[in-house]
């Protein structure tokens, strides 16, 4: 890989396409509690992890270049004003011509949704880190809970 | 560059070279330790910061070859289904380990006289007992009296709290009647010794920043330094150099800023786990010893034990607060532990639960496991895994065979230019069939105890974190390669103290067992002080 590929910067309209593309990776749910991946910013996130993962650089350039292809030939403005199926269909024609694209790219959009303040909260967990706080356990009742084990080493 | 001799030298400040600085402490000899890697910082471990989860794949993972530090040495585990793990620093593997601190029963100790297989140990349980008690009482063990798979056995702190998910499964192995008890924990599950109470965090495999969790950074090394023992970090040792009268005579080794240094020794103490010391030992040739230190029986490198893991995962209908907890310690079953020809074949296993898997390790095992795609069906593929998975891990006794070994790689190095492990392991028929029987039974316990459905991995890839045997411990200098209490048959002044010299893996995680022997030769050196290369 050279450097320019690692090194050339992502546009601002292809921030935008991952974002959508992000957005259908993890949409909103329905009751609208979980945002969707996009609409929570985490094309920042992704654009950060590429900044030191050249290998995620290089296959998010390459799948958003393909996507751009797809676009174009369809005659449409930008992958985010297609209607939601036609989206769908282009990224599906993807995992045929860029199959680590859509893979690299749910994986890190998992870990950086699934440790994000939000999607914590909306999980019914505080949104903080486990320590220091850790978490109140309290004791078991191990007298009842052992006493088949108890009983039957007695016999 | 040559140091000022020294009368010990330990090599690696990991569980067992710390018990036994501890131990050799109060001889008022001069004792030195080099360990390759350095201090550990609590403060920065993962747990703090809302990424700590990824870390485990990167900066904290178990595999030097991920991990990649400075530090860290490659292993050549290519040729082997379980890749090796293990951590490079003041503490050693017990900064990442989980801290499940079972001992051996004393079944353990006489295979062959018991079942016909492998060797009996030229020791029993009743010899370590003490040292095991010794031991509970250093690292601060956690755990309940009682355990009917066991003589009675110290436990200063109360055990680990179960928490929603073990009481679930406690439930599951009450119905089939099986024995389960608390884990023993080296957890402090009280403020015990200077150390802070656990609070249940959960990340103890990326390091237990509250200081909980019993790594030997905080609880022998502080106490062995304050009497008098002197760790130098950073310090990667090379070869063990042999005098004219074919004894030890101290170590070459790379100090922090890369320079050769020379450090003698009348008395050198092996303690680099069971890849690092054969390497070590492949790697110290001279004339007298042209295939390897103390290797005259072939031994070194022989009959590398890992413990072949299951991994067996339930799905439950209820949220478990499986996030909750110390992630390896729960409670273990020895119902399957001693050998029942029936069953296909000979020992057996313990099973341990696990906790749940947290935010993000469920979306990337869901992945992995195809359950969880991304798109319009992945919230309630996610919200259907989340909190409701609770697992085990089961630790199958691993049999001696010469072909499963460590030899040097020849082409694989460090950062100093020194020869690398390689590892050649296959799994035995035994194994195969002992762990098709875990699986079967991990997945009943499961069902037992409501899960609807369950999943399964065997042998566990990561699993290599338990080094044995390949350098055992026997009377006969043709068979082993040091005597019943860790000194080289070949080398008089050299003892090997880490999870090399086991005779067999058993079926229980071995570090209570590693350090207990440490205390236990760390005792005998001291009794033969007057004749020690007799
Ligand atoms: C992820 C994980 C989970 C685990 N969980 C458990 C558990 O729950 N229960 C359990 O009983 N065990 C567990 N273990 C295993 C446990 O950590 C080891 O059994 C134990 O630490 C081994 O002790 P040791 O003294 O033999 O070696 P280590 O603790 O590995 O220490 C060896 C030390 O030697 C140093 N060293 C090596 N070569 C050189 C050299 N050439 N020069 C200088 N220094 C050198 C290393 O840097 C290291 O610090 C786990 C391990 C891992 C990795
Ligand atoms: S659960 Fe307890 S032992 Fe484990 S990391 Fe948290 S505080 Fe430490």
């Amino acid at each position: 890989m050279s450097a320019t590929t690692t090194t050339q910067p992502i546009s601002a309209a292809q921030v935008r396409t991952l974002a959508s593309v992000l957005d259908e990776i993890v949409p909103p749910s329905d009751d609208a509690r979980f945002p969707g991946a996009g609409a929570l910013g985490l094309a920042a996130y992704v654009e950060q992890t590429m900044a030191h993962t050249p290998d995620l650089h290089q296959m998010t350039m390459q799948g958003l270049a393909a996507l751009d292809r797809l676009v174009q030939a369809k005659g449409a403005e930008s992958f985010t004003a297609l209607c939601r199926a036609d989206r769908l269909a282009m990224l599906h024609a993807l995992t045929t011509t860029e199959p680590a694209f859509l893979p690299t790219l749910t994986f890190h959009t998992y870990v950086g949704y699934y440790q994000h303040e939000r999607v914590l909260e909306a999980l019914h967990l505080d949104p903080r880190p486990p320590y220091p706080k850790g978490f109140e356990m309290p004791p078991s009742d191990l007298t009842t809970l052992l006493a088949p084990v108890r009983r039957r080493a007695e016999r | 560059m040559a140091d000022a001799p020294v009368d010990v030298l330990i090599i690696g400040a990991g569980a067992s070279g710390a018990a036994l600085a501890w131990s050799l402490a109060d001889t008022r000899m001069n004792i030195l330790c080099l360990e390759q890697g350095d201090w550990m910082d609590p403060e920065k471990y993962p747990a703090a910061g809302r990424d700590w989860e990824i870390r485990g794949f990167g900066d904290f993972s178990v595999s030097p070859n991920t991990r990649g530090r400075p530090e860290d040495y490659p292993v050549n585990d290519s040729d082997s289904p379980i890749a090796a793990s293990m951590f490079n620093a003041v503490g050693g593997s017990t900064i990442l380990y989980a801290a499940h601190f079972p001992r051996f029963r004393p079944s353990d100790f006489k295979v062959k006289t018991l079942d016909g297989i492998a060797d009996d140990w030229p020791l029993d349980y009743e010899r370590l007992a003490p040292y095991y008690d010794e031991n509970a009482r250093m690292m601060g063990v956690a755990g309940l009296a009682g355990d009917p798979a066991y003589p009675p056995k110290a436990l200063p702190l109360p055990p680990v709290p179960l928490g929603k998910l073990g009481e679930t499964l406690a439930g599951g192995f009450n119905k089939l009647g099986w024995h389960w008890w608390p884990s023993d924990s080296a957890i402090a599950t009280q403020d015990y010794e200077g150390r802070a109470a656990c609070i249940n965090a959960g990340p103890c495999l990326t390091g237990c920043a509250q200081g909980a969790k019993a790594s030997t950074d905080i609880t022998y090394w502080p106490v062995a330094i304050r009497r008098g023992v002197t760790l130098k970090t950073r310090c990667r040792v090379r070869e063990i150099t042999v005098g004219p009268d074919g004894l030890a005579d101290g170590v070459v080794y790379y100090d922090a800023d890369g320079a050769e240094r020379k450090q003698r020794a009348e008395v050198v103490v092996l303690a680099c786990n069971g890849i690092g010391t054969p390497r070590l030992l492949l790697n110290s040739r001279s004339k007298r010893f042209p295939e390897g230190l103390a290797n005259r029986s072939g031994m070194v490198g022989q009959n590398l034990m890992f413990h072949p893991y299951a991994m067996v995962t339930g799905l439950f209908e209820d949220r478990l607060e499986g996030y909750k907890g110390p992630m390896g310690c729960c409670l273990m079953s020895q119902e399957f532990y001693e050998t029942d020809r029936t069953r296909g074949f000979v020992r057996g296993y313990s099973i341990e639960t696990l906790r749940g898997l947290p935010p993000v390790s469920t979306a990337l095992w869901g992945m992995t496991q195809g359950r969880i795609p991304w798109g319009a069906e992945h919230r309630r593929a996610y919200d259907a895994i989340f909190d409701r998975t609770a697992g085990m891990v089961i630790i199958c006794e691993d049999l001696p065979e010469g072909h499963n070994r460590v030899t040097l790689d020849p082409e694989l190095v460090d950062t100093d230019g020194i020869p690398a492990p390689k590892v050649t392991y296959r799994l035995s028929e035994n194994s195969t069939r002992m762990l098709a029987h875990a699986v079967a039974r991990g997945k009943e316990v499961l069902e037992a105890a409501g899960a609807t459905e369950t999943f399964a991995e065997a042998p566990l890839p990561i699993a290599g974190w338990h080094l044995m045997g390949t350098a055992r411990m026997g009377t006969d200098p043709a068979t082993s390669v040091v005597n019943e209490w860790g000194r080289a048959h070949d080398v008089k002044n050299l003892f090997i103290i880490d999870g090399s010299i086991f005779v067999t893996a058993a079926g229980v995680n071995p570090t209570n067992t590693i350090q207990a022997l440490a205390l236990y030769i760390g005792d005998m050196i001291k009794k033969n002080l007057a004749n020690l290369f007799d």
